[in-house]
Parts: C-alpha cells; sequence; structure tokens
C-alpha cells in the first residue's frame, strides 16, 4: 500500500477523512426536540400498562415481586371487599403502599391514601403564607421557614397542602427541608444540642466533644435522651470555626466547647427540662 | 438561627431593571453637572489644554501603553473564538453536535466556560510553596501574551516594531518553560511533578527546532524585523517564503504543534495518563490562566507562522497592477466632493435618501412577495436596506483601508492555521515520550540545520554568479 | 495488597484525624510486608517513587488499582490491586433461583452481557439435559454474535483513546449504538439485556428488530472501516503499539490467557471450535489467527473477528429454521444434583463456570472462570521496563473488563 512506503502519507490521509467526516450527518439525536424511538418491549418505564379496552393488565398475582432477584418489588393492597388488607414485600422500603389495581377494579373512588395516617393541621395560616409566596416552588425555603414559625415544626399535611398547591414535589420540598438544619419534622421537645461534623470541626477535637455528648445524653446522633428532655442532632458550622468544634445549645453557639464541659452541659440542660422551645 | 415568625411582605419597590436605569440615570445627571460646573468656571479648557500637550509630548509612550492593553485585552476573546472553534469541529469530526444550546449554535459556551472557571473556590492546597504556586500560572500566561506585542497584524498595526523582534518573541515565549516546572514542583503532589517535567522537557526539545527552522527565513530577510519580514511578502503569492522554505515550514509547525503542547504532543494534558499534568492541583481562575495561556500560545505560533512564512497581512494578490491595467482607480475618494457646494440640499440628503432607498426596496419586496402586507414589507424592508447600506460601507472601508483590509487577512490565516491545529488534535492519538523526544532530537534538529546551510549556500552561490 | 484491617479507622472513631499542626508533614509509617512480593515491590530503592494509577482514572477500564513503582518515565514494577468492583455475584446467584441468576450474571460482562446470561443458561441445560429448540439455538448465536461486534467495536475506540486519540471511540460508539438499539428491539434493554433463559431465550424475533437488522447489515461495519482507516496505518498509532507488550505462547499458556490475547500468539484455540457448543458446528466461520504477539496484532486481531462474525450473523439469517424460542420447563425447576462445565468463546477469551447443584430450586455453587481475570494478570510482565503511557497501551490491548475480573 501506498501509505508504507511514503512516511507522513497515512497521517495527511487520516487528517483527510476526518474532514470529510464533518459533512456528514452527525449522530446526535436532540432531545427534547427530537426523540429516539422506543420499542415497545422495551422494560425500563415503570407504569402499569393498560390493553386496548382500558382494562388494567396487572392482576395482583405478585409473581414479579416473588421473582424479582433483588426484591425491589413491594405490593400491597385491599381486597374487592375491604376485608383484609395483603402485602407481600419489605415493608419498611418504599413505605405502605396501596397498589392501585385492586381499589380500581373496584370501582371505588381512589383517594390518595399514602399521607392517611397523618394528623391534619389547620391550613389557614398556611394559605396566607402560600400567597405571600406567590404559589412559587423558587420560594419554597422561605414558606417552609415560615411554616415553621407558625406550626413549631413541618408537619406533612402542611408540607403536602403546599406540594399541592404549589405544584412542585412533595418529594423535592421533603429534601429540600432535610438540607436546612434548623427546619425539622417533628414537633419540638426540650433542648437540642447540635454538634458539627466537617473535616475543620473534627480535627479540631469535634469527634470527641461528640463521642461525650453520646455517652452523657445517653443517645445516638438524631435521637433524644431516655428522659426525653434533650435531643443530638448534628449541623454544619459554615467554616465558623473558633479554634474549638462548632457546638449550638439551643441554637446559641458555644464559644468553647470540649469533652469535659459536654458532662456538666448535659447535666444542666437535664435538669432544665421546661423549655419547649427550639430554635 | 431562629426562623421568622411572621411572613416577609413582598417588597413593593422598583424592579432590578428600574434599579439599573435609575443608577445610570444618577451617573449621568452627576457627569453633566459636573461637566457643565467645570466649564462654566473655565477650569475645564485649562484641564483638557493640559491634557492634550503632556499627550502630544509622550505619544510615544502611550502609543505603548494603549498597545499593551490592547494586545491583553485581545487574548481573552481570542481564547474563547479557538475554544469553541476546538469544541464545534472536533465535535463534527465526531460526528457529534458540540455545544448547541448557549447561545445561537452554541457560541456562548466558551465565555460560559470561562465564567465557570472564574466562580470557582479559589484555595491552596497545604503543603505547597505558596510564592511560587500563585505565581506559576502568571508567569506561564504572561510568556505567551507578551510575544502579540512584536507581530503585525497589518500594515501599521504592531504593538512595538522592534529591531529584533524575532529574537524578542521566542525569549519571550521560553519563558513559559519556567512556568511549567514552577507549576509542577511547587504543587505538593507527585503527579505534578511529573506533568510538570514530561511538559518541561517536550518544550525544550522543541524550542531548538523551531529557532533553527526560522533562521532560513532570517538569512533571506536579512533582519530580525517582523514588520520587515512581511514586507518583504509582498505582491503575488510566490513572494512568500513558504515556497523559497518549505522544508522549514514543516519543521516549525511540528515544532509548534509541540511548544503549544497540542496533541500529538500534548503532555501537558495527558489526562488519559496522569490525571491533569502539572495542572492537577490547580483549579478556578488559576486553571484559567493555564487553559488560556494554552490557547493564545497555539494562536500566536500560528500568527508568528503566518508572519514569517504565509505573508502576514498580505492578500497574496497584487491587485494595483489589474486595476492600473482595467484604468480603475481606488475606488471612490470622499475628498473629490465638496460638500460646501451642494448649498441646502446638503441637510435634505440625509431626510430624503434614507427613506427613498427604503421604500424602494420595500415596494420591490412587496411586488415579488404577494402574500405580505405592507407594514410588513416596509419592516423588512427596512432591514435589508440597513443590511445593505452596512454591507457597502463596509467593503468600501475595507478596500480603502489597507488596514482593515490587511487585518481581515491576517485573522483569516492565522484562524486557519489555528484549524489544522485543531484538526490534528482530533485525528491523533499521543506520540510516546521518548519517541517525541527522538523525533525532535535526531531528525527534526539535523533537518533544521540541513536547511540553513543549503539556504546559506543558495544565498551566496545566487549573490556570487547572478547578479 | 490493600490495607490491613488493623490499620483502617473509622470516622466514628473520636481519636480520628486530631492532628497538631505539626504531624501534617509525618510520613505515613510503612505497612508490615505479609508476603514475600510485598517485601520486595515496598522496598523502594532510591530515585524511585510509588504512585498510585488510581482506582479513578480514565484509563483503567474500570476501577482498578495499580500501583506502579517508577524510576523518572520508567516503570520497575507494578502492583494491580483488584476488588473495587467486587459484588458477591456468585455469592448472590446461591441465593435466588436458577433463573434469578441470569440477570445476576448479566452484569459480570457489562459491554456484551449476552455472554455472561448464557453461563448459568448452559450450565443448568447440561445438568437438565435439556433440548432447546433449533430456532431458539440460532437465535442465541445471532444475539451473541452481534454482542461481539459491539465490544469490538467499542475495544478499538478505548484503544485508540488511551492513547489520546478522541475521534474513534466515537464512531465505535456510533456502530455500538445501533447494534444496541437493535437489541434493545428484540430484549427490551439496551445494557443488561437479560434475555437468555434457561430451554431457550425470552421472546421470538420481531418486525421491528428484523427490519433495523437488515438497514444496518447493509451497511454492517462500515464505521468499523471508518475506524480502521484512522488507525491502522497511522504511523503515531502504529509506533505506540507495535513490538509493545509481546506476549509468548508459552507466556500465553503459563498465565492461562485466551481469546485475542492468545490467538495474536499464534495459538489457534477458539471455544467454538475447540469445544463445540450450541449450533456452532453448523456454521462456516475462519478463526483468525496472528503470530507477532504486541498490541497491534491484537487490535488488528480483533478487527478481523469482526469481519468473522459478519459472516456468521449472515448465515444464521438465511438458515434460520421456524419453531419454538423456548423449551417447556416446570414451572418450578429443579435441577437434578450433579455438576457442570460450560464454557463459552465471548469477546475477551474463554467464559466459563463450573456449577455445582444440589437438587433443589437453588444453585449450590457457581465457579466463574472470567478470561480478563487471566488476561489482565500478563499485563505485570509486560509492563516491566516500559515507559508510563505503554501500560495503557498495554492494558487497553488486553481488553479487560473489570466487571469480570472483580465479578
Amino acid at each position: 500500500m501506498r501509505t508504507d512506503r511514503i512516511p507522513g502519507l497515512a497521517i495527511v490521509k487520516g487528517m483527510l477523512f476526518a474532514v470529510r467526516q464533518v459533512f456528514r450527518p452527525n449522530l446526535t439525536v436532540r432531545y427534547p426536540e427530537e426523540l429516539n424511538e422506543i420499542s415497545p418491549r422495551h422494560r425500563g418505564r415503570l407504569i402499569l400498562l393498560y390493553d386496548e379496552a382500558g382494562t388494567l393488565k396487572c392482576e395482583t398475582c405478585f409473581q414479579c415481586a416473588q421473582a424479582c432477584p433483588i426484591e425491589c418489588i413491594d405490593m400491597g393492597g385491599v381486597d374487592t371487599r375491604n376485608r383484609y388488607h395483603v402485602h407481600w414485600g419489605a415493608s419498611e422500603q418504599y413505605a405502605e403502599r396501596r397498589e392501585e389495581s385492586a381499589l380500581r377494579r373496584s370501582g371505588r373512588p381512589v383517594p390518595d391514601r399514602t399521607f392517611d395516617p397523618f394528623e391534619p393541621v389547620d391550613l389557614g395560616p398556611l394559605d396566607e403564607i402560600l400567597a405571600a409566596g406567590k404559589y412559587k416552588p423558587a420560594n419554597a425555603l422561605a414558606m417552609l421557614e415560615s411554616a415553621q414559625g407558625v406550626y413549631g415544626h413541618l408537619p406533612v399535611a402542611a408540607l403536602q397542602h403546599m406540594a399541592h398547591q404549589t405544584g412542585a414535589d412533595y418529594a423535592a420540598l421533603y429534601g429540600m427541608a432535610t438540607s436546612y438544619p434548623h427546619l425539622h419534622f417533628e414537633p419540638p421537645v426540650g433542648h437540642i444540642v447540635r454538634v458539627c461534623r466537617c473535616t475543620q470541626c473534627t480535627l479540631l477535637g469535634g469527634g470527641r466533644v461528640l463521642a461525650a455528648f453520646r455517652e452523657h445524653l445517653g443517645t445516638d446522633v438524631g435521637g433524644v435522651s431516655p428522659d426525653g428532655a434533650v435531643r443530638l442532632d448534628v449541623t454544619a458550622c459554615g467554616g465558623t470555626s473558633s479554634g474549638s468544634a462548632y457546638v449550638e445549645v439551643d441554637g446559641e453557639p458555644l464559644p468553647k466547647s470540649s469533652p469535659e464541659d459536654a458532662a456538666t452541659i448535659a447535666a444542666a440542660l437535664r435538669a432544665n427540662v421546661p423549655q419547649g422551645e427550639a430554635a | 438561627m431562629s426562623a421568622a415568625t411572621t411572613p416577609t411582605p413582598t417588597p413593593a419597590g422598583v424592579s432590578p431593571l428600574g434599579k439599573v436605569v435609575l443608577a445610570l440615570l444618577a451617573v449621568v445627571l452627576a457627569g453633566a453637572l459636573a461637566f457643565f460646573l467645570l466649564w462654566v468656571t473655565g477650569v475645564g479648557p485649562l484641564a483638557v489644554d493640559w491634557i492634550i500637550e503632556t499627550g502630544d509630548a509622550n505619544i510615544e509612550i502611550l502609543r505603548f501603553i494603549a498597545a499593551a492593553t490592547g494586545v491583553l485585552l485581545f487574548t481573552v476573546p481570542a481564547a474563547f473564538v479557538i475554544i469553541y472553534m476546538e469544541l464545534k469541529l472536533i465535535a463534527q469530526m465526531n460526528l457529534r453536535v458540540g455545544p448547541d444550546r448557549t447561545g445561537p449554535w452554541g457560541s456562548l459556551a466558551s465565555l460560559m466556560a470561562g465564567l465557570k472557571v472564574l466562580s470557582k473556590e479559589d484555595f491552596t492546597p497545604r503543603g505547597v510553596d505558596v510564592p511560587v504556586y500563585t505565581l506559576a500560572p502568571a508567569v506561564v500566561f504572561l510568556a505567551s501574551v507578551m510575544t502579540l506585542l512584536v507581530i503585525p497584524f497589518a500594515p501599521g498595526m504592531a504593538g512595538y516594531y522592534m529591531e529584533l523582534g524575532l529574537l524578542y518573541f521566542f525569549a519571550a515565549s521560553g519563558i513559559g518553560v519556567v512556568g511549567l516546572m514552577m507549576a509542577g514542583w511547587s504543587s505538593f503532589n507527585k503527579y505534578s511533578l511529573l506533568g510538570g517535567i514530561r511538559a518541561a522537557a517536550a518544550v525544550i526539545s522543541y524550542e531548538l527546532p523551531l529557532i533553527l527552522g526560522t533562521f532560513g527565513v532570517v538569512l533571506l530577510a536579512g533582519t530580525l524585523n517582523l514588520g520587515q519580514i512581511v514586507e518583504n511578502q509582498a505582491g503575488w503569492m510566490w513572494n512568500w517564503y513558504a515556497f523559497q522554505q518549505p522544508l522549514a515550514l514543516i519543521i516549525f509547525f511540528i515544532a509548534a504543534t509541540a511548544e503549544a503542547g497540542r496533541t500529538p504532543f500534548d503532555y501537558t494534558e495527558a489526562d488519559s495518563e496522569l490525571v491533569a499534568g502539572f495542572a492537577t492541583e490547580y483549579s478556578g481562575m488559576r486553571f484559567g490562566f493555564f487553559f488560556f495561556a494554552e490557547y493564545v500560545n497555539v494562536f500566536i505560533l500560528s500568527a508568528l507562522t503566518v508572519t514569517l512564512f504565509l505573508g502576514g497581512y498580505h492578500t497574496g494578490v497584487d491587485i494595483d497592477p489589474i486595476l492600473g491595467f482595467l484604468g480603475v482607480t481606488t475606488p471612490v475618494e470622499l475628498g473629490n466632493i465638496d460638500p460646501g457646494s451642494l448649498g441646502p440640499w446638503l441637510l435634505a440628503i440625509p431626510f430624503l435618501v434614507p427613506p427613498i432607498l427604503v421604500l424602494a426596496v420595500s415596494g420591490l419586496i412587496w411586488m415579488v412577495k404577494s402574500e405580505w402586507g405592507i407594514i410588513k414589507s416596509l419592516v423588512v424592508g427596512f432591514v435589508l436596506t440597513n443590511l445593505l447600506v452596512g454591507a457597502a460601507v463596509s467593503f468600501w472601508a475595507i478596500f480603502s483601508f489597507e488596514a482593515l483590509l490587511g487585518l481581515l487577512v491576517f485573522f483569516g490565516k492565522s484562524f486557519g492555521l489555528v484549524a489544522l491545529f485543531v484538526l490534528m488534535r482530533a485525528t491523533y492519538p499521543r506520540v510516546r515520550i521518548d519517541q517525541m523526544a527522538n523525533f525532535a532530537w535526531k531528525w527534526l534538529m539535523p533537518a533544521a540545520l540541513l536547511n540553513i546551510f543549503v539556504t546559506a549556500g543558495a544565498i551566496i552561490i545566487v549573490r556570487e554568479y547572478f547578479s | 495488597m490493600t490495607t490491613p484491617r488493623e490499620q483502617v479507622r473509622s470516622l466514628d472513631d473520636p481519636e480520628v484525624m486530631v492532628q497538631t499542626p505539626g504531624t501534617i508533614y509525618d510520613t505515613i509509617p510503612p505497612l508490615t510486608p505479609r508476603t514475600e512480593r510485598e517485601a520486595e515491590f515496598y522496598d523502594v530503592g532510591d530515585g524511585e517513587m510509588l504512585v498510585n494509577l488510581g482506582p479513578q482514572h480514565p484509563s483503567t477500564h474500570g476501577v482498578l488499582r495499580v500501583v506502579l513503582k517508577i524510576d523518572g518515565e520508567k516503570i520497575v514494577d507494578l502492583d494491580p490491586v483488584m476488588g473495587y468492583l467486587h459484588r458477591g455475584v456468585e455469592k448472590i446467584c446461591e441465593h435466588g433461583d436458577w433463573h434469578h441468576a441470569i440477570s445476576n450474571t448479566d452484569p459480570l460482562e457489562y459491554a456484551a452481557s449476552m455472554f455472561s446470561e448464557s453461563l448459568p443458561v448452559l450450565s443448568a441445560e447440561r445438568l437438565l439435559e435439556l433440548e432447546v429448540p433449533r430456532r431458539a439455538e440460532y437465535i442465541r448465536v445471532l444475539a451473541w454474535e452481534l454482542n461481539r461486534i459491539s465490544s469490538h467495536a467499542l475495544f478499538i475506540g478505548w484503544l485508540a483513546l488511551d492513547l489520546g486519540g478522541i475521534t474513534p471511540i466515537l464512531y465505535g460508539f456510533g456502530e455500538r449504538d445501533e447494534i444496541v438499539e437493535m437489541l434493545a428491539s428484540l430484549t427490551g434493554q439496551k445494557l443488561l439485556f437479560n434475555y437468555m433463559r434457561i430451554g431457550g431465550v425470552n421472546g421470538d424475533l420481531n418486525h421491528d428488530f428484523l427490519s433495523r437488522l437488515g438497514d444496518w447489515m447493509s451497511r454492517a461495519g462500515a464505521r468499523i472501516n471508518d475506524q480502521a482507516t484512522l488507525m491502522n496505518e497511522n504511523e503515531i498509532f502504529v509506533n505506540r503499539t507495535k513490538g509493545l507488550g509481546v506476549v509468548s505462547r508459552e507466556m500465553a499458556l503459563q498465565y492461562g490467557m485466551s481469546g485475542p490475547p492468545l490467538r495474536a500468539t499464534g495459538v489457534p484455540y477458539d471455544v467454538r471450535r475447540a469445544h463445540p457448543y450450541s449450533v456452532y458446528p453448523e456454521l462456516e466461520f475462519d478463526i483468525p489467527v496472528r503470530s507477532d504477539g504486541d498490541s497491534y496484532a491484537r487490535y488488528l486481531l480483533h478487527v478481523d473477528e469482526i469481519k468473522q462474525s459478519l459472516r456468521i450473523i449472515d448465515q444464521v439469517l438465511h438458515q434460520m429454521p421456524d419453531g419454538p424460542v423456548m423449551a417447556k420447563l416446570p414451572r418450578l425447576l429443579r435441577v437434578p444434583p450433579g455438576r457442570a462445565f460450560a464454557a463459552l468463546e465471548s469477546p475477551r477469551g474463554q467464559y466459563a463456570v463450573y456449577a455445582v447443584s444440589d437438587g433443589s430450586d437453588q444453585p449450590f455453587r457457581f465457579r466463574i472462570h472470567d478470561p480478563s481475570f487471566f488476561n489482565l494478570q500478563a499485563v505485570v510482565p509486560l509492563t516491566r521496563g516500559h515507559l508510563l503511557a505503554d501500560i495503557m497501551a498495554i492494558m487497553a490491548s488486553l481488553d479487560p473488563i473489570m466487571g469480570g475480573i472483580d465479578k
């Protein structure tokens, strides 16, 4: 072949070839203007299928849940005469989900039962907050903080109402609320001690402080002490460390923290129980 | 840390745009007031006179400052254009689309890349040698940018005309190696060290063929002044040094590929081998400096190739003989028309000619496009007239101001060579470092030396026997 | 050689990382070597450095950590550390059904998963002494060969990418895209197909698949030819791979290598001809063999194999019989007790499984023999003495897939 004999010719040939490719149509599918055709057999869609007559194909035979090698399908349902509740699968994984099929086939109206167990709250103040925030998900943080100011914490019913009114996903609001340590979902109880676990604070001895609090309060992170007086939580210091790890008690940062102080602070808080205010 | 207890009311105030307009208005009013006061009290004209006097006295320094500033300001947009070209061209060669969404046809993508790099956290890792670490990007960037000072962009438009322009160019670009080594060594990191040393070895190996490749041109031109070298290539295309020194052009181009750190010699960014080479520990704008410096380097090496071998800002076509043959003088000279002789029609012309033109063009459109109404044809006619007049004025400007034509030709040629660099990046794998060193020392350097001997011999022979 | 258990510190340990400013420059105390090889490797000489080609790296074909002992640019010694992708596949298979094992072994060779899925299938069929319908066998061969072509297209692209060329991999992905969409219309997924079943396959060919296949066959391999044009004669590429990583015949047989690295040394061993399975005895194809044993020969061998696969697909489409695609099996499958060994020729070499059944509906043990595991071991002797850039060329030309290596 000629390219063997003349040094450098193959290199030029390669370049010319590449230039020719510029003028060929490219392979990119410009989503969302162009969509890739999905074959009818594609199994990637998580939906229940209906047949041509509009009837649901799912028979609730549990075979899919039984066959799944990693046990990721969870089904629950009510039988058509509402006699008993059927469930198959790990109950904690995706929470109790009412399976559509039995309900829909029974011809009854299907309420969204996911949030049934949660107590209703007075939604009047929440409506005002939503109107002030113009129902925009972009103002979600401000609205969540106002809601916490009104209710003391973020009840599930409030979050659900907010999700319905703003159009944002419940999961999105919930997820946003979990990112901020000052928003919490249970009613405030007693005192809260928060320790920072960032690298800087850990280098300054944060681990020891946290261990001391764990020991003296008798609970782990995220839990409440046995007498229900003090809760232990973690937070982020935001870089404001001052020579010792960042510890907050009831929202006020301590000037200096050490494992020895932890014992005294824990005892003081426990003695000082009736203070149902937490920031 | 406590949550708000009442919902915050919406501020019934000015919108953001309103705030900007108000601020601008305040500035304009303050400026007008200051100007009025200065003029009335007589301080203004005195100050203006003084400024003009000192300016005239120190025109050289002012010109230099303006040139240096212009050069600095030029580098970043040039880098943006090259980055965009790279992204789009390589994508097309890979049968992809490249940036598509930011700006029309993705043209703002490189601007966004620059802003992204600017907005990242600027940190100094623990254990680095702080002064060296901080200065390394500056050294690498300045090494590339300083060389732009001597390149002639257009007739009469070089930053600074030096007698030793080519020497200054190589001296300035050689400082870049120091920057690479500084970066590699000061990062407290084995990968950076390896990457820095490899990159420095590559760049140093190819400095010699780069410089030796230009000696042929210097011998033929008899000067190191880049402006003079370009002037020697005026006229027809066969005056270009590329036809008298083809071997030197090839050597120079290959060495330039290695100098700029482009594939197939890209050790500075061999990311399938050693993470990010010497720039592993850099992030944010520090990395942005290296990034821009590389692309500016590509541009300046293309610009130097164009200056030395491809005729600089000359078009390669000598139109004066053609025009003389056809009996046409240079296009319309405004000096032939005497505005004073027109009398009151002088004022009428700006008010009469544009509407007539617009109406004529719109009328044509309206007649041709039957489905368009009068308003639509008027609007389209207006836009089209503006475009036509703009194009006519641009053509007139380009052909009567040689500077503009020269600038366009120069940039066209330079970016064409940059496109060649980009093409090579898309097509070739990387050369191994020992093969690269082999190639530089055993092939390119002897070839460059051979070129010099042959050129010198030819000059002597021609001088002795033919003139 | 991972960090010994005693030295691993947990973040919950309150003592962790409490350091005074003076301690940040303390070197990490040396590990006590546990084997002779460790002692030899971690004895760092003068001027040598230990560098991690870490688990996160663009060129290690997955998560592979290679500890390199380098002297400047030259590699003195290497120590690959595997196990970052270990998912306990063999153990998981023991907990499910024989049918579950199909989707569990899918991700072993994720680039061409029809091959790794077929392992429990073939071994169960041997234990059951099941007669698979002919149409199902032909469809299996079609699926295997399509997967082989898509995997080789990817290999060529990877090899170029590791050497620094950014274009051939996109051509490879273009080809692979078409094949994989074809298989998606057949099986329902694009990567982990879950298509093989004990006794046949999961669904007959449909119109969508056949029309796409017809379209593709008319320009089959065009993009592979493009890739080859860019790379075959390119001097830079040839200089980077020729004479590099030469595997001799004896070394290949000693290390138990199989597949293209073995055939590039001159040994014409292909499981499809040596221990025929499925309908391969009825199909005509050649086994490409080269004798140089270097990276360039391995690359050319892959290109040859694509041509042979196209030949096979052509014959299969012409000879496809009618019939059912799945044998009749009881709903609860109890495989008779016994042991079976089943081997396939995958794009990387001989993929084999030794299955032990105890008569229940769960397999007792699968021992999976993955070709990349054995092929990758050759990296150590081959790379000693070469430069840092060569380890990429050698590793890429051996075509490892970490999913199979770590199982």
